[in-house]
């Protein structure tokens, strides 16, 4: 088999990116696929890519912009007048 | 007071860790030895070319190896000349052909040299920096600095003001993301800028005799919650570390906007100021790309980063400031004990979750509330542990200020099967029921007053199968006291007639990671109101004591030389404390009382150095 090497792209495996490591992929060219040394993935670029994406599914506000007014009045709702005091989130 | 600071820090590498990486990884192809050079030196002017672009004027950090780059020089003197850009000095990049040859070392961390060699680096780069230049720097830097380090460069150099000396919660968590290779174990330190102890270099120093006599900052500005549990390396003011964790679409990465703004918005929490420092290393913006991410988007993130400065600067809302300017304004305008303070939302996980953070020179605290206000990670710095790191010490790489509660890496409110995790909280009781106000999301609202500090926890509903009780939780941060007094307060109950018991409890550790530390020699007490007290050395054999009448609950944690305290405010309480077992490897004490409606529990929760 031959050897792996770092692909055009240095992708990072992704499922060990779902536990926070990250480990870079080699390609093995023969078998036109990435793999990983140190869990059990193996896979295409579509692959990789399609995963980066659920990867990314932790960050629903990734895309959101938040001005400074907007993180000042974040989550300060149950002090508005008219609330009940003392009522909160539950 | 309406200040908010930036310094934005460069350094001419010659040969950039993560390129020299992707070199030796195969990449060889592409990147030869000597374009290296010259393309980590382009890199560097054009990190230069897009913050003057903007209006922000730079500090730039001189490494061993460029002092001994003609081209590199001649590049900070004219910056110097032309932009006002300070020139400084930094522990970075010092590997190259000079270096190994003079010192026979591969080592890149300054901080984990042997003593004899951090003498001779500091001598022998300052001096060079004054033959190059014609002066000593007055700002310097590291990833971490121990306070040993700091001490010696004033003594021998006394004219620096300012360095950067650690990197916000590096810890575990970023070693772990490194496939366990990144040796910045420096878990503990504060998040902005402060004055370090001249004991020890994370905590903030006690007050003028303890003044180490610089300013420190932190490497990055970070997501305070994002590095909860999250390696913060991909989560702080620098873009490149944002698109590491995907946190990105395309070219579009609104959080890195939504970071800065969010350090302006703590401006409210610290008396009108907060400070952001921006430091990306050259190998971050290699021809090569990045991981997956290609040069163009690496690129074009850095420049709408320094725009986005340099629209706020136009705005007058952001002053740019080199590190010397910047450590003379704090030392202007700042006590040497300054506390910090942050109340932090969540602007990326789509979530309400908030986290309360405060540190001064007696301890540094995490509350999250999303666990209904628990403090999460606590770090003795009235201890100021004396812990030099680097060959030939004990402590070696494990730079990390130790904890007495790590929520995250000591189970914290969730276990499996037995024994409870590291977390300071409160559990309510009746009927034969418990409920823990962990299991309570909330968020927090901030006051402060002369003198104090507080986060009030919004109130929560526990429901016991016959009861719904609402309980307020507060914290008072005395500043510089060393004491938080924490309140628990009955403001709802179905049953206006019903008490409920609370139970106001700690159970505390130490270390500095995952695994257990020994706690044989730490001591638990209870001391009742005729002032008897019963003690016990601690042996994990499960022995536990309570008294009616408790006047004191406390535990000696003499590894980290920490005793933790907790006194009813007022009122009688039950107090107790339980040992532990090795399955269970926790000190726990607390304090109890029945409560009934708009009644409260106050206890004042010290912690102190335990000689
Ligand atoms: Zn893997």
């Amino acid at each position: 088999m031959a050897q792996g090497k770092t692909g055009k792209i240095n992708y990072r495996c992704p499922m060990c990116l779902f536990r926070t490591i990250d480990y870079d992929l080699l390609y093995d060219r023969d078998a036109d696929q990435f793999y990983c040394r140190r869990c059990n993935w193996e896979g295409n670029e579509m692959a990789i890519l399609s995963l980066y994406r659920v990867y990314k599914q932790q960050y629903p506000d990734m895309l959101k912009r938040w001005t400074v007014e907007e993180i000042l009045a974040k989550n300060e709702e149950a002090d508005t007048p008219g609330t009940p005091a003392g009522k909160g989130p539950s | 007071m309406d200040k908010f600071i930036l310094s934005v820090v460069h350094r001419p590498e010659l040969m950039p860790e993560y390129i020299n990486t992707d070199a030796q990884a195969g990449k060889t192809e592409e990147l030869g030895g000597t374009e290296v050079v010259g393309e980590s030196l382009d890199i560097f002017r054009l990190q230069q070319d897009i913050a003057h672009a903007n209006g922000i004027k730079c500090t730039i950090q001189m490494t061993y190896a460029s002092l001994y780059n003609d081209e590199a020089i001649q590049l900070a003197k004219d910056y110097h000349e032309k932009y006002g850009d300070e020139i400084a000095h930094t522990f970075l990049g010092v590997q190259c052909d000079r270096f190994r040859e003079t010192y026979g070392s591969k080592e890149l961390a300054m901080w984990l040299f042997p003593w004899d060699l951090k003498v001779r680096v500091v001598r022998d780069s300052f001096e060079r920096f004054k033959e190059v230049f014609g002066f000593y720097p007055t700002s310097t830097g590291s990833y971490f600095m121990d306070a040993e380090l700091i001490n010696f460069i004033k003594a021998e150099y006394p004219m620096v003001k300012t360095a950067v000396a650690a990197c916000f919660e590096e810890g575990p968590k970023v070693f772990r993301h490194t496939n366990n290779t990144w040796y910045t174990l420096l878990d503990g330190g504060p998040w902005t800028a402060w004055v370090p102890s001249k004991a020890c270099s994370h905590a903030i120093a006690e007050n003028a005799d303890d003044d180490s006599g610089i300013v420190a900052v932190p490497h990055l500005s970070r997501d305070l919650l994002g590095v909860m549990d999250n390696p913060g390396d991909m989560f702080g003011t620098h873009p490149q570390n944002i698109i590491r964790g995907l946190a990105y679409e395309d070219d579009r990465l609104p959080f890195m906007y939504n970071l800065v703004d969010q350090y302006q918005a703590i401006k409210r929490y610290n008396k009108g100021y907060s400070y952001n420092l921006v430091y990306v290393g050259p190998g971050w913006m290699g021809k090569a790309g990045r991981w997956e991410c290609p040069y163009r988007i690496l690129k074009k993130s850095y420049e709408d980063f320094m725009a986005y400065y340099g629209q706020l600067k136009r705005q007058g809302k952001v002053t740019d400031m080199t590190m010397t300017e910047f450590a003379d304004w704090y030392r202007a305008n700042k006590a040497v004990n300054e506390p910090i303070c942050a109340l932090w939302k969540d602007t990326i996980f789509g979530t309400k979750n908030q986290c309360f953070w405060y540190a001064d020179s007696k301890f540094r605290i995490q509350i999250d509330l999303k666990l209904g206000g628990a403090i999460t990670d606590i770090r003795p710095y009235a201890s100021k542990l004396k812990r030099p790191c680097g060959a030939g010490t004990s402590a070696n790489q494990d730079a990390s200020y130790p904890f007495i509660v790590q929520s995250r890496y000591r189970g914290g409110p969730f276990t499996h099967y037995a024994g409870e995790g590291a977390i300071k909280s409160a559990k309510l009781r009746f009927g034969g029921e418990e409920v823990d106000l962990s299991a309570c999301r909330s968020t927090g609202r901030y006051e402060e007053g002369p003198g104090w500090r507080k986060l009030i926890v919004r109130p929560v509903t526990v429901e016991f199968q016959h009861l719904k009780v609402q309980v307020e939780t507060s914290y008072t941060f005395h500043e510089n006291q060393g004491t938080i007094d924490i309140g628990r307060k009955i403001v709802g109950l179905s049953d206006p007639s019903a008490k409920v018991e609370v139970d106001e409890f700690i159970t505390a550790c130490w270390g500095t990671r995952e695994y257990p530390e020994d706690l044989t020699g730490c001591t638990l007490a209870v001391i009742d109101r005729n002032g008897t007290r019963n003690a016990i050395d601690y042996a994990y054999r499960c022995r536990e004591h309570a008294a009616a009448d408790a006047a004191a609950v406390e535990a000696v944690i003499p590894m980290v030389q920490t005793r933790i305290r907790m006194t009813p405010k007022s009122g009688p309480c039950k107090g107790y404390y339980e040992e532990g077992y090795s399955f269970a490897p926790n000190l726990k004490i607390g304090l109890c009382r029945e409560l009934g409606l708009d009644e409260e529990l106050v206890t004042v929760f010290a912690i102190e150095r335990a000689n």
